[in-house]
């Protein structure tokens, strides 16, 4: 059912032509053909999908364009802009930006991608050949995610890519923003963005996107220009899905768009890996429902590591704490508080006074290993030390 | 023909005795009124003559003219009947002169020519006896307020005609005379600390703030009990002291609230409501200057629940309050001053929706909405308040489980001792507790430990401790130091001050850098 709506925004009309399931031999073969694709990309409303149906018309992506310039196919907005575009500023904006266009027929255009019922006829990018970027595992979850599960992500992440994975998401906040933070310590992430190659729709996230251009690599399926809008960021979704031979979601509340992702690796046969957590928090629920589905229960990035047929290094299992510099009190506390707790019932296991509880507590919060989160006490997922 | 008696008015919290001087002369039956009176004071003119007259005495058909000196001051309030038809009375020669000058008359007439009770008089019975009278002629029904002046003879009259009495035999009326009554105190209290089920941290924290005089933000949930937990801060207080309740019991006479004679013994709890305006919070009003929200919670606890929520304009109006302990009002008609020292409590949902951070339901706002809505509370509020505290949603278990905490005595009794500890230190230097220290006197009055020292210099760095929550976390752990009876603050008693922070700080983060 959840596929269901995620592709019916795809549209009704489409429903009644035979859809192929890739573009024809020879559809982006010319320059011209290219150049037409520079302006095919720029339009709001012709869907990958609706290119497709259109490819059964005309063999050329030229040919596709002249038929929505002479008014056959296509909205009335989109006619009129075609009709106005020049493919010289979209090349030229591109340049602009260091961003460079692959066709889907081309050597470096990702071939996981042709396993989609609507793979980009064009991708954008910037940074390092995609050809490089292999192997790869996507990492999606909740944009409010807890802190708890940012820190797992940001651990899965670190964890692959220093055994040489890379790994792909969407350049959300959140879980998102996580798993590039962890990738990037072994600079080994790419960003798919839901908005134009040239535009960083958040400013806060400037930074981040800047440090994955210099390092990794940034993918859309936009060309300059065309801003941040909710409809693009389903589309995004299957890219960062089809890009990768895996996807691990880590969390995600009831609804939530990485439901949609999983349901792109599972049509394409894809592994899915779930992070599981409390059963109570409304932000498991995600990760819960695709285990349930027979995703694979992860804790960490060995499990992922083995799961994918990788053993991890030694170096990855080493101590998970290191108690190093605490007391034998503080120690006693990171055992007791297993879980989120109230001050008072960590009090009560340690046989302490509520003041002295909460005075241990802010001795390890201000040493970075618990933290408080609406009044409780939770431990800080510990990373395994590199 | 003249007369001359004496009244009082109330500027602020402070009474005036004035004379009221009565001529009746030749001309058209009428009655003027002069010496700046007020607007209240106006309305007076058509009621005396009435109540004079259902009395069995005589109006002087004659032109009357009234006058309030001194000529300065503006007077207010209905208390002016009385005075005024005395003034009469005595200039058309129906009381003796005898006792006039003796005694101040305060009262309002109704027109049948009873006395009904009267906002206020409690500062006008101090006023009184400072100024060496022999005694007031009250309302009976606020009779009981009067006797709590010390020498002052207090003569309760329920009408006119009784004044005329006592005046014309020396006969006071008959009637009870009920014994001076402090109410609240200790057995009247309604509210206890024991009810409130779990929550061990907040009951904690109250604790602190109580010990030292400290503000204290809860930020929680709906339903996670912060106003129940706020409303338990004032029985945790020290009792209130014969002075203090008598500047409640001022407060309250004059603002009209005192809700039964006699002495108020309950520290005060003030709620307004969000849609207050600046005038009822801080005082003010027009015409009639009333003591706002802030001086009735003198001495006390003043909430403000879902403080975001309150206008921006009347909590800013709330600094000078918390800095100085009174508020100066002024306006056209004068300026007056009201004491307003009191401990505030705020309340505030952690985010829009109210979920942020509970564990379990979900919240969805985004987080600059997040941010948005912790800036709403203004930072120079923020900074006087030194205990924050994340108040946590409890599940059912964790409410059952928990055996229920102490009573608000035995917590008082703490806090006793240590605001006494603090009044001893702080003698010389005009503060009576930790929570009133400005920031460099903290610094040097917190006595720290070598290893307090270390960790605090260890929590600037990992907490990102600004230089204002440097000072705050000082004072609180001073308060703590105090509640434990130790000399010195040591690392546990920073410790567990650092832990009163809470997320509305990362508003003070951006302010910081």
């Amino acid at each position: 059912m959840r596929a269901d709506t995620a592709r019916a925004a795809d549209g009704t009309d489409d429903a009644k032509q035979a859809i192929p399931e890739n573009y024809p031999d020879g559809f982006a073969a010319t320059a011209a053909d290219r150049r037409a694709l520079l302006v095919l990309s720029s339009l709001r409303g012709l869907t990958a999908r609706r290119l497709l149906a259109l490819s059964v018309s005309g063999p050329t992506a030229s040919a596709c364009l002249a038929t929505i310039r002479r008014g056959a196919a296509g909205s009335e907005s989109d006619r009129a802009f075609a009709r106005r575009l020049d493919p010289d500023d979209v090349s030229s904006a591109l340049e602009a930006c260091g961003a460079r266009s692959i066709a889907f027929d081309e050597p470096e255009y990702p071939r996981r991608l042709d396993g989609l019922k609507d793979p980009p006829a064009m991708l954008f990018v910037r940074g390092v050949d995609l050809r490089e970027v292999d192997p790869v595992v996507a990492m999606v979850g909740a944009r409010n995610c807890s802190p708890t599960g940012a820190e797992i992500a940001r651990d899965i992440a670190s964890g692959l890519a220093r055994e040489g994975w890379w790994v792909v998401s969407g350049a959300a906040r959140g879980i998102d923003a996580a798993s590039h933070e962890g990738a990037l310590e072994h600079e080994r992430t790419v960003a798919v963005l839901g908005c134009g190659i040239d535009v960083t729709h958040r400013v806060a996230k400037r930074t981040l996107l800047g440090r994955i251009d210099r390092t990794g690599a940034l993918v859309s399926e936009y060309p300059p220009g065309v801003p941040a809008e909710p409809f693009r960021f389903p589309a995004r979704n299957r890219i960062v899905a089809g890009m990768a031979e895996a996807l691990v979601v880590v969390e995600g509340a009831a609804g939530s768009g990485s439901l949609i992702s999983a349901d792109h690796a599972i049509d394409l046969g894809r592994h899915v890996f779930a992070v599981p957590g409390p059963v109570t928090s409304p932000l498991t629920h995600a990760p819960h429902e695709l285990i349930r589905e027979g995703a694979g229960l992860i804790r960490g990035p060995d499990d992922l590591l083995k799961d994918l047929g990788v053993s991890a290094s030694g170096a990855s299992r080493a101590a998970l704490r290191s108690t190093r510099g605490l007391t034998p009190e503080e120690v006693r506390a990171l055992d007791v508080l297993v879980t989120s707790m109230l001050p008072e019932v960590v009090a009560g296991k340690m046989g302490l006074t509520l003041p002295e509880a909460i005075a241990l507590l802010t001795t390890l919060e201000i040493k970075g290993l618990v933290r408080n989160v609406g009044g409780r006490v939770e431990p800080v997922h510990v990373r395994a030390q590199a | 023909m003249y007369g001359r008696v004496l009244g009082v008015t109330v500027m602020g919290v402070v009474g005036h005795v004035l004379t009221v001087e009565a001529h009746i002369g030749r001309g058209l039956p009428s009655l003027t009124m002069t010496g700046l009176p007020g607007a209240s004071v106006q309305d007076a003119r058509d009621r005396i003559r009435p109540a004079v007259e259902s009395s069995g005495l005589e109006w002087p058909l004659r032109r009357v003219v009234v006058n309030l000196s001194p000529g300065n001051l503006r007077k207010e309030g209905p208390g002016f009947d009385l005075p005024i038809a005395m003034g009469v009375l005595a200039a058309s020669k129906q009381v003796p002169a005898g006792n006039l000058g003796r005694y101040a008359f305060v009262g309002e007439l109704t027109l049948d020519g009873s006395l009904t009770a009267t906002p206020g008089i409690l500062s006008m019975a101090i006023a009184a006896s400072r100024r060496g009278l022999a005694g007031v002629v009250v309302p009976a029904a606020n009779a009981s307020e009067a006797r709590l002046v010390d020498d002052l003879d207090v003569v309760a009259t329920s009408s006119l005609r009784e004044v005329v009495a006592f005046l014309r035999s020396g006969n006071r009326p008959v009637g009870p005379t009920p014994p001076v009554t402090t109410h609240g105190g200790d057995d009247g209290r309604s509210i206890d600390l024991r009810e409130v089920r779990g929550q061990a941290r907040a009951r904690r924290a109250l604790e602190v703030a109580a010990a030292g005089g400290h503000n204290l933000l809860l930020m929680g949930s709906p339903g996670a009990g912060k106003t129940m937990l706020a409303r338990r801060l004032a029985t945790i207080l020290p009792d209130l002291t014969r002075a203090e309740a008598l500047e409640v019991t001022q407060l309250h006479s004059i603002a009209g609230v005192l809700s039964s004679p006699g002495l108020v013994g309950e520290r005060p709890f003030r709620s307004p409501h969000q849609s207050v305006s600046l005038a009822g919070l801080v005082g003010g009003g027009s015409s009639l200057l009333r003591p706002g929200e802030v001086s009735l919670a003198h001495h006390g606890v003043l909430f403000l629940d879902e403080v975001t929520e309150f206008r921006r304009d009347a909590v800013e109006g709330l600094r000078q309050a918390l800095e100085d302990g009174r508020v100066v009002v002024t306006r056209a008609v004068g300026s007056v001053e009201y004491p307003a020292r009191f401990t505030l409590v705020a309340a505030a949902n952690p985010c829009p929706c109210g979920y942020a951070g509970d564990a379990r339901r979900h919240c969805p706002c985004p987080p600059n909405r997040k941010q948005l809505y912790r800036q709403k509370l203004s930072g120079p509020l923020l900074d006087r308040i030194d205990l924050r505290l994340d108040v946590p949603r409890l599940s059912k278990g964790e409410l059952l489980g928990e055996s229920p905490g102490e009573s608000s005595p035995a917590v008082r009794e703490r806090v006793q001792i240590a605001r006494e500890r603090q009044r001893a230190r702080y003698a010389s230097i005009g503060v009576s507790c930790n929570g009133q220290l400005p920031g460099p006197l903290a610094r040097r009055q917190a006595r720290l430990s070598a290893s307090a020292e270390a960790l605090l210099a260890k929590a600037v760095e990992s907490l990102a401790l600004t230089g204002r929550g440097f000072d705050r976390a000082l004072k609180v752990a001073r308060t703590i130091a105090d509640l434990a009876g130790a000399e010195q603050t040591g690392a546990d008693h920073v410790a567990e001050a650092l832990s009163y922070r809470s997320a509305f700080d990362a508003g003070d983060l951006a302010r910081a850098g």
